[in-house]
C-alpha cells in the first residue's frame, strides 16, 4: 500500500516537473514534495505503523525517492538560474566589431615589394639611384647620340643652369644599369625600380610621373632564351598563374636586338577576351640584349659579356592587375583609392 | 605610317590578305596601329541628279532638295552648304547602313519629310572630307550604284608603327615591300636596281643649263635636278588621285601628284619648281645655302616667314625657292600655265631639315622623311621613277640633268660570326638559313669559311652597322618563337638590397601598422608654395619647362604635397593620417645635387583638445623612433634660428638623438597661417624624419638585457606647479636624485588648475635593482630626496 504510495508520488513528480521554467512554480514543487506538510511526509510518518520486514523494504525506498526529487529540484533550479544569466549577457553579435584601423601602403608600393621579393628570390640584387640625372647618365652613355630623335621621344624635364653638366630628371631607370655596372663585375643579375619623368601631357593613362621597374643580367653568354625564361618566372610568379611570353622587334638604342614582350592574357589564358583585345596577348614592357655599345661606356671590355634588360612600368601592370582605369589616381593622394588595397 | 594594301600587293605580288600581312608585320617587324577596310560595295547609295533647291520654312542652315535617283524623284533635307541645283551627288536611300552602323530611315527634319540623306565623302568611308556633300562628275549616271560609279574597290589601309630607327627606309612603300620579301622567305619582285640615271647622265654630261652650289656638303651631300621641258599641267588621272587621296595627300595637279606618288613609294621626298619663275634662258642657278639674316620667303602654305640662319634653303642668285626639305616657295609654285620644270631631288640633313621644321612649327610629309636621314642614293631612284611618271601623265622631255654628289656613299661590310648568332639568341639557326634571311632582305653573302659570313650591306639599311644590328634581322625574320625559354646557370649568390630601400620599406611598413596611409605626391611644387614654406626661391632647382607654373620648382619639402592630399581627403574624412616617404632636391652650387630622403607624416583628429593632435604625432615619432632601437633622442623646443619655418614656433619640437644632439627631424603643428595658405580649418601635426640619418643611427645589434629577477617596487608623486615648468625638468629631476635604480617614470596624469596658472601632474616611478630586492627604507630615502630636489629646485608644490 504505502509502498505503491511513494511510488505513485514519485511518478507524479516526475510528471510535474518536466516543463517547469519557472523558479517560482520550481519552489512551489519543492513546498509541495519536500516541505513538512508534504505528501511524502505524510507517508513517511506512517512508516512507524509498519512491521520490521516493511520497515526495511520500504525505508530505505522512501529515502531514496525522496534524495532523488531533491536532486532534480536542485539541478533544475541550477539550470534555471544559469539560463536567466545567459539570458541577461545575451549581446547582438551582428553590431559591427569595434573599428581598429590600420593604414594602407600605397599599391606602388605594394607592386615595388612584390617585384624586389620575387627577384631577390631569384638573386637578383636591388639598386637604387639618383632621380636627377647628367645627361651623359640619362643619354650619352645609353648610346643615344646628341640630336638622336630619341632624345625627343622621351620630352624630358631639362633643370635650369648654366654652369656644369646639363641635368635633367631621369626619363627612366636605365642609368642606373651604367651606375651598377661601372661599380660591379659580371657575372651579376639586378633590379632598378624608381621614380621617372618624362615631360608629356597627363590624361587618363599618362602621367608625367611614374614608376619603372627594369631588370639587368649580364654574364658570358647570356642569351634571348634567358630572357624568356626569367620574365616567364617573374610573371608566374607575379599573376600566380602560368603565364607565356612572346616578343616581337623593336627598337631601343641601348639595346640589340630590341624586343617588345606580352604576356599571355591573365584574364583569358591567351584564348582572347576584351581585356587583351581578342589577341591573348597583352603588351607589357620593352626588353633586348644590351648593346656593346653600352657596356663599353660602363667600362667593359667590348664584346666580352653579353645581357639583357628588360623593363615596364609598374603603374601598367598594377591598372592591368585591378582595373584601375585613370593613372592619375596614382599621385592624388585620394584616401578612397589608397585604402582600397 | 599608312600603306595602301592594293598598292603594297601590286608592287610585291604577296598573296598575304591584308589581315595575315598585319599578323606577320607584328611578329617579325613593327607593330600594325590599324587595319582599316575602305571602299567595297556600298548598297543602297545611287547616283542621285539635284533637281531643285528650296529653302527650308523654319530652319535657316537647311534647304529641302528634289532629287532624281532613277526610280523616282526624292524629297530631302540637306544641311551642306555646297549643295546646288544641277548637281550629281550620292544619295543614301532609304533603310541603307552606312559605315559605323549608321542607318538611314524616312524622318521628319524641323517639320520637313526626308526620304534619304545626300552624303559627305566621310559619311561614305571614302575620305575625311565633311566641308559638304560629295559632288560627283556631271556625266554621273543617274540612278547607278555609287561604287560602280566610281568604280570604288576594295581596299585596305595598313597602318604600321615604323621604328625609330627604321625611318629611312620604310617610310615608302618599297619598305614594306622588302620586308614582305623578307618574311615570306622570296626574292623581291620590285625592281630597285633598274631605277637609275645612268643614260641620262651620260646624255646630258656636257649640257650646263642647271648649276647648282652647296654651300656645305655636310647639310646637303647630294643635290639631283632636272630640267624637263613641254609639259601639260592638267588634273591627275583618276588611279593617281585615288591613291593619294586614300591615303590623306590632297590632289593637286599632275607635277605635284607625281612627286608625291613617288615620295609615297620610295620614300624620297621631292620638289618641282615652275623652271621659268627660277631661271631664264641662259640657264638655272641653284643655290643649296643657309639662310641670310632677316631673309624672307612666302611658303606654299601662304605663310610668311623670316628665315634664321641656319635654316638650309634652295636659293637662286636672286631670292629664296624653298625651305630645304620642309615646303617649298610660293614665287616658284607649279600652275597651269607651268610649261618647264625643274624636278629636284635631294639629300639633306636630318638634323638641320629637324630644327627647321621645329623652328617653324611646320611638319610635313616631306619633313617627317628628311629628318629620319636618308639614303644618298635614293636620290637617283626617285628622281627616275618621277620623271618616267611625269613624262607618262604630263608630257614633256627632259633636257638636262646635274648631279652634285661629291662624297658617294658604298655599300659597307660586316663581319658576321655565326656562332655569335647561335649565342646571343639562345637557339642554333643553320646557316643556309642565315644566309637566306639575310639575302631576302637584299644583302649580299658570302661565306668567308670557319663559321663566319661577310656581309655586304646595301646603303638603304642605313641602321645596319654591326653584327648585333644583323643578327637582330636574322632573329625576327627567322621568329622569336624559335627561341625556347632557357634556364639559366651560374654564380649562386645572395641578393643584396640597397639598405635605403629596404630600410624605407620597413618604415613604410611600421607607419602603416600605426594607421597611417600612404600617399605619392609629385617632386615639384610652385613657386607659391616655396614662398609659404618660407624657403628661398633660388634653393630650388627649377625646371626648363614645367607642364604647368603649379610644378616648376623641384620640392625642398614633402610638406606642401602632403598638405594638399590633407585638404583634398578633409573633404571625405574627419580623421586622417598619411604619410609619404619620398625625396628633396638640394642644390649645392648651381649644378650638384643632394636627394634627401624624407619621411612626412601628417595627422588631423575629429576634434583637437589639449593639443591631442601633436602629443599623437609625437607619441607615434617617439614609439617609431625607438622601435629602430634608438632610444637616446629627446624633443626640443625650436630656438628660434629657425623661426622661418611652416612649423607652429610654440607647438613643435625638434628631435634630437645621442649626446651629440644630432638633429634627425621634427615634430609637431604646422603654423596656423601656413594651413590658411592650403585652406585647411583643423590643426594638423605633422613628422618629418630624414630617413638616411635614422637608418644610419638605427644600425647595429641589439644586445638582450637578462629580464631582472627582483621585483620592481613603484611609486606614486603628485604635484603642483606653476604652468613653466617643464615636464622635461621634472624628469630630469627625478632621473638624477634616482640614477640606476629609477627604471622608468612615467607621466600618468596631467590637468590644468583653471584660473590659477597652474598644472598637476602625477608621475609613477619605478624602482629597481638588477643585483637585489630593494628595501622599503632605501626608496623611501630616494621619494624624499626627489621631493626635496623638485620642491627647492623647481619650486614644486608636492603632495603629501
Amino acid at each position: 500500500m504505502l509502498e505503491q504510495k511513494i511510488l505513485n508520488i514519485k511518478s507524479e513528480f516526475l510528471g510535474e516537473i518536466e516543463n517547469v521554467s519557472d523558479l517560482d512554480v520550481l519552489n512551489d514543487i519543492r513546498v509541495k514534495y519536500l516541505g513538512r506538510k508534504s505528501e511524502l511526509g505524510e507517508a513517511l510518518k506512517g512508516l512507524k505503523d509498519l512491521s520490521v520486514d516493511e520497515k526495511k523494504k520500504i525505508g530505505p525506498l522512501a529515502n531514496e525517492v525522496k534524495n532523488e526529487i531533491a536532486s532534480k529540484i536542485d539541478a533544475l533550479e541550477k539550470n534555471i538560474k544559469s539560463q536567466a544569466s545567459l539570458l541577461k549577457d545575451r549581446i547582438d553579435v551582428t553590431i559591427p566589431g569595434k573599428k581598429k584601423e590600420v593604414g594602407h601602403l600605397h599599391l606602388i608600393t605594394q607592386i615595388q615589394s612584390e617585384l624586389i621579393d620575387i627577384f631577390s628570390s631569384m638573386g637578383f640584387d636591388v639598386t637604387d639611384g639618383v632621380e636627377i640625372e647628367t645627361e651623359e647618365y640619362n643619354f650619352d652613355k645609353l648610346n643615344i647620340p646628341e640630336n638622336h630623335p630619341a632624345r625627343d621621344a622621351w620630352d624630358t624635364f631639362w633643370i635650369k643652369g648654366k654652369d656644369g653638366e646639363r641635368k635633367a630628371l631621369r626619363p627612366h631607370t636605365s642609368p642606373m644599369q651604367i651606375h651598377y655596372m661601372e661599380s660591379h663585375k659580371p657575372p651579376f643579375r639586378v633590379i632598378a625600380p624608381g621614380k621617372c619623368f618624362r615631360n608629356e601631357a597627363t590624361d587618363a593613362s599618362h602621367d608625367h610621373t611614374f614608376y619603372q621597374f627594369e631588370a639587368l643580367v649580364v654574364g658570358d653568354d647570356v642569351n634571348v632564351g634567358h630572357f624568356k625564361n626569367i620574365a616567364q618566372q617573374f610573371f608566374s610568379m607575379f599573376f600566380k598563374k602560368d603565364v607565356d611570353v612572346r616578343i616581337r622587334p623593336s627598337f631601343f638604342p641601348f639595346t640589340e636586338p630590341s624586343f617588345e614582350f606580352d604576356i599571355s592574357c591573365t584574364v583569358c589564358d591567351g584564348k582572347g577576351c576584351s581585356t587583351c583585345g581578342r589577341t591573348g596577348w597583352i603588351e607589357i614592357g620593352g626588353a633586348g640584349m644590351v648593346n656593346q655599345a653600352v657596356f663599353e661606356a660602363a667600362g667593359y671590355e667590348k664584346g666580352r659579356y653579353q645581357g639583357f634588360a628588360w623593363g615596364f612600368g609598374i603603374e601598367r601592370i598594377a591598372m592591368m592587375r585591378h582595373k584601375i582605369d585613370d593613372i592619375r589616381l596614382f599621385h592624388g593622394g585620394d584616401l578612397r583609392f589608397i585604402k582600397q588595397f | 605610317m599608312k600603306y595602301l594594301y592594293s598598292w603594297i600587293k601590286e608592287l610585291s605580288n604577296t598573296n598575304l590578305s591584308p589581315q595575315e600581312l598585319a599578323q606577320k608585320m607584328t611578329k617579325h617587324a613593327f607593330e600594325v596601329e590599324e587595319v582599316k577596310k575602305i571602299g567595297g560595295k556600298l548598297e543602297g547609295v545611287v547616283v542621285g541628279h539635284v533637281l531643285e533647291v528650296a529653302s527650308h520654312p523654319d530652319a535657316n542652315r537647311l534647304r529641302v532638295a528634289r532629287v532624281d535617283v532613277g526610280t523616282e524623284k526624292l524629297q530631302i533635307v540637306c544641311g551642306a552648304p555646297n549643295l546646288s541645283k544641277g548637281q550629281k551627288v550620292p544619295v543614301a536611300l532609304i533603310g541603307t547602313v552606312l559605315p559605323g552602323d549608321f542607318k538611314i530611315k524616312k524622318s521628319k527634319i524641323r517639320g520637313i519629310e526626308s526620304c534619304g540623306m545626300i552624303c559627305a565623302e566621310d559619311e561614305l568611308g571614302l575620305g575625311s572630307d565633311h566641308e559638304g556633300i560629295m559632288v560627283l562628275n556631271e556625266n554621273a549616271q543617274i540612278g547607278k550604284n555609287l561604287s560602280d560609279e566610281l568604280d570604288l574597290k576594295e581596299d585596305y589601309i595598313i597602318d604600321l608603327d615604323i621604328l625609330s630607327n627604321r625611318g629611312h627606309d620604310m617610310m615608302g612603300h618599297v619598305g614594306l615591300v622588302r620586308e614582305i620579301s623578307a618574311v615570306e622567305g622570296r626574292e623581291m619582285d620590285y625592281d630597285y636596281e633598274s631605277l637609275n640615271l645612268a643614260e641620262m647622265k651620260a646624255e646630258f654630261e656636257d649640257r650646263d643649263r642647271i648649276s647648282v652650289k652647296i654651300e656645305n656638303e655636310k647639310l646637303c651631300p647630294r643635290y639631283t635636278g632636272i630640267l624637263i621641258e613641254g609639259i601639260k599641267v592638267t588634273e591627275s588621272p583618276d588611279w593617281l588621285k585615288k591613291r593619294l587621296k586614300v591615303l590623306g595627300e590632297n590632289s593637286i595637279n599632275n607635277i605635284v601628284d607625281a612627286t608625291n606618288y613617288v615620295m609615297i613609294e620610295l620614300g624620297q621626298p621631292m620638289h618641282a619648281f615652275d623652271a621659268d619663275k627660277i631661271g631664264n634662258k641662259d640657264g638655272i642657278e641653284i643655290h643649296v645655302r643657309n639662310a641670310r639674316k632677316k631673309e624672307k620667303i612666302i611658303l606654299l602654305d601662304g605663310t610668311d616667314r623670316e628665315l634664321a640662319s641656319d635654316d638650309l634653303v634652295i636659293a637662286n642668285e636672286n631670292e629664296v625657292l624653298a625651305l630645304a626639305g620642309v615646303m617649298g616657295g610660293e614665287n616658284s609654285r607649279i600652275s597651269e600655265n607651268t610649261k618647264n620644270i625643274l624636278l629636284e631631288s635631294a639629300n639633306l640633313n636630318s638634323i638641320s631639315v629637324r630644327k627647321s621644321r621645329m623652328r617653324h612649327g611646320l611638319k610635313t610629309q616631306s619633313s617627317d622623311r628628311f629628318e629620319k636621314e636618308l639614303d644618298p642614293n635614293l636620290v637617283e631612284k626617285a628622281a627616275r621613277k618621277a620623271v618616267d611618271l611625269i613624262k607618262e601623265i604630263a608630257g614633256g622631255q627632259e633636257v638636262d640633268l646635274l648631279d652634285v654628289y661629291p662624297n658617294h656613299v658604298e655599300e659597307w661590310k660586316i663581319d658576321l660570326n655565326l656562332d655569335y648568332v647561335d649565342r646571343l639568341l639562345g637557339c642554333e639557326v643553320e646557316e643556309k638559313k642565315v644566309r637566306k634571311i639575310l639575302e631576302s632582305l637584299k644583302m649580299k653573302v658570302e661565306d668567308q669559311g670557319e663559321r663566319v659570313f661577310e656581309v655586304t650591306i646595301p646603303t638603304f639599311r642605313i641602321d645596319l652597322q654591326n653584327q648585333e644590328d644583323l643578327i637582330e634581322e636574322i632573329g625576327r625574320i627567322y621568329g622569336y618563337d624559335h627561341v625556347e625559354p632557357q634556364e639559366m646557370l651560374g654564380v649562386v649568390r645572395t641578393a643584396s638590397i640597397d639598405s635605403n630601400v629596404s630600410f624605407e620599406m620597413s618604415l613604410k611598413k611600421f607607419m602603416v601598422g600605426f594607421g597611417f596611409s600612404e600617399t605619392y605626391a609629385y617632386s615639384f611644387y610652385s613657386k607659391k608654395d616655396a614662398e609659404i614654406m618660407r624657403i628661398d626661391e633660388a634653393k630650388h632647382f627649377e625646371l626648363e619647362h614645367p607642364m604647368n607654373p603649379s610644378q616648376e620648382l623641384m620640392r625642398l619639402s614633402l610638406i606642401p604635397g602632403m598638405l594638399n592630399f590633407v585638404r583634398e581627403n578633409l573633404k571625405n574624412f574627419s580623421e586622417i593620417r598619411l604619410f609619404e616617404i619620398g625625396r628633396e632636391y638640394y642644390r649645392d652650387g648651381d649644378s650638384a645635387v643632394e636627394e634627401k630622403r624624407k619621411l612626412v607624416g601628417a595627422v588631423v583628429l575629429e576634434a583637437d583638445k589639449k593639443a591631442e593632435t601633436f602629443f599623437e604625432a609625437k607619441g607615434f615619432v617617439s614609439e617609431l623612433i625607438s622601435k629602430m632601437g634608438i632610444y637616446d633622442f629627446y624633443f626640443q623646443e625650436a630656438d628660434g634660428s629657425d623661426s622661418n619655418s611652416p612649423w607652429h614656433p610654440s607647438r613643435s619640437a625638434v628631435i634630437h638623438v645621442g649626446e651629440s644632439g644630432e638633429t634627425i627631424g621634427r615634430v609637431g603643428e604646422i603654423d596656423l597661417m601656413v594651413l590658411e595658405e592650403y585652406s585647411i580649418k583643423k590643426r594638423v601635426a605633422m613628422l618629418e624624419i630624414d630617413t638616411e640619418k635614422l637608418k644610419e643611427l638605427s644600425q647595429g645589434e641589439r644586445e638582450f638585457e637578462p629580464i631582472r629577477k627582483y621585483p620592481d617596487v613603484t611609486r606614486d608623486i603628485s604635484m603642483l606647479c606653476g604652468s613653466d615648468v617643464r615636464v622635461d625638468d621634472i624628469l630630469s629631476s627625478i632621473q638624477g636624485v634616482g640614477g640606476e635604480l629609477i627604471l622608468d617614470v612615467d607621466l600618468f596624469d596631467i590637468f590644468e588648475i583653471e584660473g590659477e596658472n597652474k598644472n598637476s601632474f602625477a608621475f609613477r616611478i619605478i624602482f629597481g635593482s638588477k643585483e637585489r630586492t630593494l628595501e622599503r627604507k632605501e626608496v623611501d630615502t630616494i621619494m624624499e630626496g626627489i621631493m626635496n630636489e623638485l620642491e627647492t629646485n623647481l619650486g614644486v608644490e608636492v603632495r603629501k
